[in-house]
């Protein structure tokens, strides 16, 4: 990763200066290190790293030679002026780099062998480059015991560090989380906690990317492989539908690292990445990982070939009267989505649905123009409009955070405090009462121009009435911008595919279904899971192409199992219209296949005729959906493009509030970031977990008779529940909140297939 | 050609019948070889019976056939294997790709790995010649004798 802040040579106004000897120009305010970058010239930094913030100066590495300036200047916090003249490698600032250097070398134990850094360290590197090549300290280097555990998953080595505070200013300035901290002084400083605890958070992997030594090094991926054993390859987070660009890092034909990536422009998500992000990919070999192909017929249960339970599948919808429904799930690619779509097509137009959010009601506020992440760091406003970004879209929250730090102006409206809401202005609102709350800021709000609207795909779908009323207020916003947060992974690029989010339910519980296929979906752990469940009696032959076991696994006739996001080629489009290429970075288990594949094998057998590669796979996509225009591999390149804005055509008085049924308190839900199958399989999240519970105000649990730690049970119209009860102050009265996706909870049966507004009731279980 | 000059080559012929033989018995007799020969390789343990490879995978990167897989694991208290923290759970050579060009031995930052005397390396399959952590630690299993004096060759 480039260490350099981007530098754009091309912006009106630059100023010109004197560069060893060469004359070139830089806009002004740039700092002379990222300058002299840009222009070719490097000067070694350790300290400073532009994505943290304001430089620090704290290792003395840069020093460089300014005319007219006394002694030697740090680069990275010298800005650019009119005429200025640089030497960086005059004999006097080569004599500068040369001492700093042996001075941070004094300490260091040079133990590189040993090191997971060595072969990829700033500091080797750079002392390569630079530096005077020996030492004259003759002297014993400090010693500390190694290595400390950071955490479950971030060794320190003391010895190591070179003090430049990288990480603690990442922890204090960044994550904001203020858990890191140096003690001691001199020789003797080591980072540790203020809590002296482990340092545990959303973000902490972070640290290990930018530390520039090997004082930080990642537990998993702990002397498993050197740079030179290793294949690295461009893909993008399969995990949550922010779609931030990742490297995978593959040794002996496994992942065995997940590392932000360099985003040149910081458009994205600047190179940093939460961590279910970074220590996912160990689900991809958990116990429950499907490796046999099945069939069960009958009572019994068959280990078969992938081809054999193709075939299989292909005949149970062929047959006479198949009368097949197809469900997509959120994981599925673009191309996956698409080829099911054939396979529904050529089998007498069968109905077809993703496992999502209905669309039709939300289209006002999609069609507005969409932001890019980058977008949040100059807004002068944001407003917040419902979710949780903090752990459904984790990386929103640094975002947000810099563009507090940047003096944005934060105003939020929601029911669920979340990890933002003590930073602006939070306008506390019950469930279904957005509208209304909207409505009375919009005043405020309007004298703004540029301003960023981040609205919750859930929130705003379960109160319709909220948006025309948030449309409207962005329409007459000059300059308005709208960041989505979605709620599953490729909900956009199924979206863009025409896959609407009902159908075979409903066909289901007619009793029309014949064959169901569940492509990467498992409606029984989705919302609607109780009216799935009495559906799937009603339909015939269940086909699932699945990479876990699940209920739904142990149900089925045929199982597929299939590949991972880590290891097939694909499409995904994140939650604002990004399409981002998925490269493999392992081969998926023997006895699985991609899902492609699988596809292609079904539709072949069907008699349909569809492409091989998904490459022309997602060609003849673009050529049959016409919100998938000027999309292909080539110019998704490395980074993504957008997808055209969808029209903001929307069914007529769609927009009525919605009232749930029934008595009880309103549920809220979300997805903890920890709290999914992801950090549920993932051996490396093991001790951050989080747990399925549900969180009531201190008035409702005494109203309730419950208490902190009690189980509830939790009663909707739609089903029911056991969680453990939180009592927390900082939840409102009247509503209860729930975590979902914690696989075996359950909480999805309480909620109806649209995850929409429902109530439910809560009793000491 | 005279008589004389077949008196000379019968001469040379003769002298060549009084000489020992430059040929030699082998197997039973082995060809010695200089000192700085490269053979077949060899892991070295420090004094105190712990490895000297950390399994740095350095040798692994030096290797122009691309023949060294180090598989490396942590040391811990109950199972020291080397001095260092880490060590090598695998070391795998395939003897069938080794050039004996002795870049590992230069590379590695311990004197762990050495290129020995030992020639014979044929084995009866090819997934035999991939020599592994065991075979690589062992002594000289096939010694061969080294050269000390000048040969007499010329
Ligand atoms: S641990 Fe690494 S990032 Fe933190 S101060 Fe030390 S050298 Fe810098
Ligand atoms: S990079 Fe300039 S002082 Fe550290």
């Amino acid at each position: 990763m480039t260490d350099y802040a981007p530098v754009d040579l091309e912006r009106g106004e630059q100023v010109e200066f004197d560069l060893n000897g060469r004359r070139v120009h830089a806009p002004p305010g740039t700092m002379l290190v990222d300058a002299a970058h840009a222009n070719g010239v490097e000067i070694p930094i350790f300290c400073y790293e532009p994505r943290i913030g304001p430089p620090l100066g704290a290792c003395r590495m840069c020093l460089v030679e300014v005319e007219g300036m006394r002694g030697l200047q740090t680069a990275c916090s010298t800005p650019v002026s009119q005429d200025m003249v640089v030497h960086t490698k005059s004999d006097l600032a080569v004599d500068g780099q040369d001492g700093v250097l042996e001075l941070i070398l004094a300490n260091h134990p040079l133990d590189c062998p040993v090191c997971d850094k060595g072969g990829e360290c700033p500091l080797q590197d750079r002392t390569f480059r630079f530096g005077p090549g020996d030492s004259r300290f003759l002297e014993h280097k400090r010693h500390f015991p190694k290595p400390l555990d950071l955490s479950s998953l971030i060794a320190l080595d003391r010895e190591r560090c070179i003090s430049c505070f990288r990480c603690v200013r990442f922890s204090q300035e960044v994550a904001e989380d203020g858990l890191l901290t140096f003690q001691e002084r001199g020789g003797d400083s080591e980072i540790t906690t203020f809590t002296g605890g482990a340092y545990e958070g959303r973000f902490t992997g972070n640290i290990v990317d930018i530390c520039p030594v090997g004082a930080l090094t990642s537990i998993p991926y702990r002397f498993v492989a050197r740079p030179w054993d290793v294949t690295n390859t461009e893909s993008v987070c399969g995990t949550c539908p922010v779609g931030c660009n990742v490297e995978l890092t593959t040794r002996e034909g496994r992942v065995q690292r997940v590392s932000g990536r360099e985003d040149p422009n910081w458009i994205h998500e600047e190179g940093w990445l939460c961590d279910k992000c970074r220590y996912a990919f160990p689900a991809a070999w958990s116990p429950d990982r499907l490796t046999t192909p099945l069939i069960r017929d009958g009572g019994t249960t068959r280990e078969v070939s992938i081809e054999e339970a193709v075939a299989a599948a292909s005949v149970l919808l062929a047959r006479e009267n198949a009368r097949p429904g197809i469900v997509v799930g959120p994981e599925a690619t673009v191309e996956e989505g698409f080829l099911a779509q054939k396979i529904a097509a050529a089998s007498g137009d069968a109905p077809i649905q993703q496992l999502g959010i209905p669309a039709a009601t939300l289209a006002p506020i999609r069609a507005l123009p969409p932001a890019e992440l980058a977008d949040l760091d100059g807004a002068p406003l944001i407003v917040e409009v419902g979710g949780d970004p903090a752990n459904q879209q984790a990386i929103v929250e640094l975002r947000i955070r810099k563009a507090l730090r940047h003096g944005a102006r934060l105003v939020m409206v929601g029911s669920r405090p979340h990890a933002l809401t003590g930073l602006g202005e939070w306008h506390e609102t019950a469930p279904g009462q957005i509208a209304e709350t909207v409505g009375r800021l919009a005043d405020d709000i309007k004298g703004t121009e540029g301003v960023i609207f981040v609205w919750d795909e859930q929130s705003l779908a379960q109160e319709p009435d909220a948006v025309p009323v948030l449309a409207e207020l962005m329409a007459e916003v000059e300059n308005a911008k709208q960041l989505e947060l979605g709620a599953h992974i490729n909900g956009a690029g199924l979206r863009a595919l025409g896959l609407p989010a009902d159908g075979v339910l409903e066909a289901a519980e007619a009793g029309d279904i014949g064959t169901l296929v569940c492509l990467l979906a498992d409606p029984l752990s989705a919302p609607g899971a109780s009216r799935w469940d009495a559906a799937l009696g009603k339909t015939g032959p269940l086909v699932v192409i699945a990479t876990h076991a699940s209920e739904l696994t142990d149900a089925a006739n045929v199982v597929i199992p299939a590949s991972m996001a880590t290891e097939h080629e694909g499409t995904l489009v994140s939650m604002n219209g990004r399409a981002q290429r998925l490269r493999p970075g392992q081969e998926p288990p023997d006895g699985a296949a991609p899902g492609w594949q699988i596809l292609v094998a079904i539709a072949h057998r069907l008699h349909t005729d569809v492409a091989r590669s998904p490459s022309t796979i997602l060609r003849t996509a673009v050529t049959e959906r016409s919100a998938l225009t000027g999309l292909s591999y080539k110019e998704m390149g490395r980074l993504g493009m957008r997808l055209r804005r969808p029209s903001p055509a929307s069914a007529n008085g769609a927009h009525a509030p919605r009232e749930p049924a029934g008595e009880g308190l309103r549920l809220v839900t979300t997805r903890r970031i920890f709290g999914d199958g992801f950090a549920a399989r993932s051996d490396a999240l093991e001790h951050v977990r989080q747990p399925a519970d549900v969180v009531i105000s201190p008035a409702e649990a005494s109203r309730l008779g419950l208490e902190d730690g009690d189980r509830a049970r939790l009663v909707s119209e739609h089903g029911e529940c056991v969680l453990p009860v939180r009592v927390s102050e900082a939840h409102q009265d009247g509503v209860a909140f729930a975590a979902v996706g914690v696989p075996g909870a359950g909480v999805e049966r309480l909620l109806p297939a649209d995850d929409g507004p429902v109530r439910v009731q809560l009793s000491r279980a | 050609m005279s008589v004389q000059d077949s008196i000379k080559g019968f001469g040379v012929t003769f002298k060549q019948f009084l000489k020992s033989p430059e040929t030699i018995d082998y197997p039973d007799q082995k060809t010695p070889v200089w000192p700085r020969f490269r053979g077949r390789h060899r892991l070295w343990l420090h004094d105190n019976g712990l490895e000297k490879c950390v399994g740095c995978s350095l040798c692994a990167a030096a290797c122009p056939a691309d023949c060294i897989r180090v598989v490396a694991e942590e040391n811990t208290a109950e199972n020291r294997v080397s001095a260092g923290e880490r060590y090598a759970k695998i070391y795998e050579i395939n003897m069938l790709r080794c050039i004996f060009c002795g870049y590992c031995e230069v590379a590695c930052p311990f004197d762990a790995i050495t290129l020995e005397a030992e020639y014979e390396l044929s084995e009866p399959s090819r997934i035999a010649e991939i020599y592994d952590k065991d075979m690589l630690l062992a002594p000289s299993p096939k010694p061969v004798p080294i050269r000390t004096e000048p040969s007499g060759r010329q």
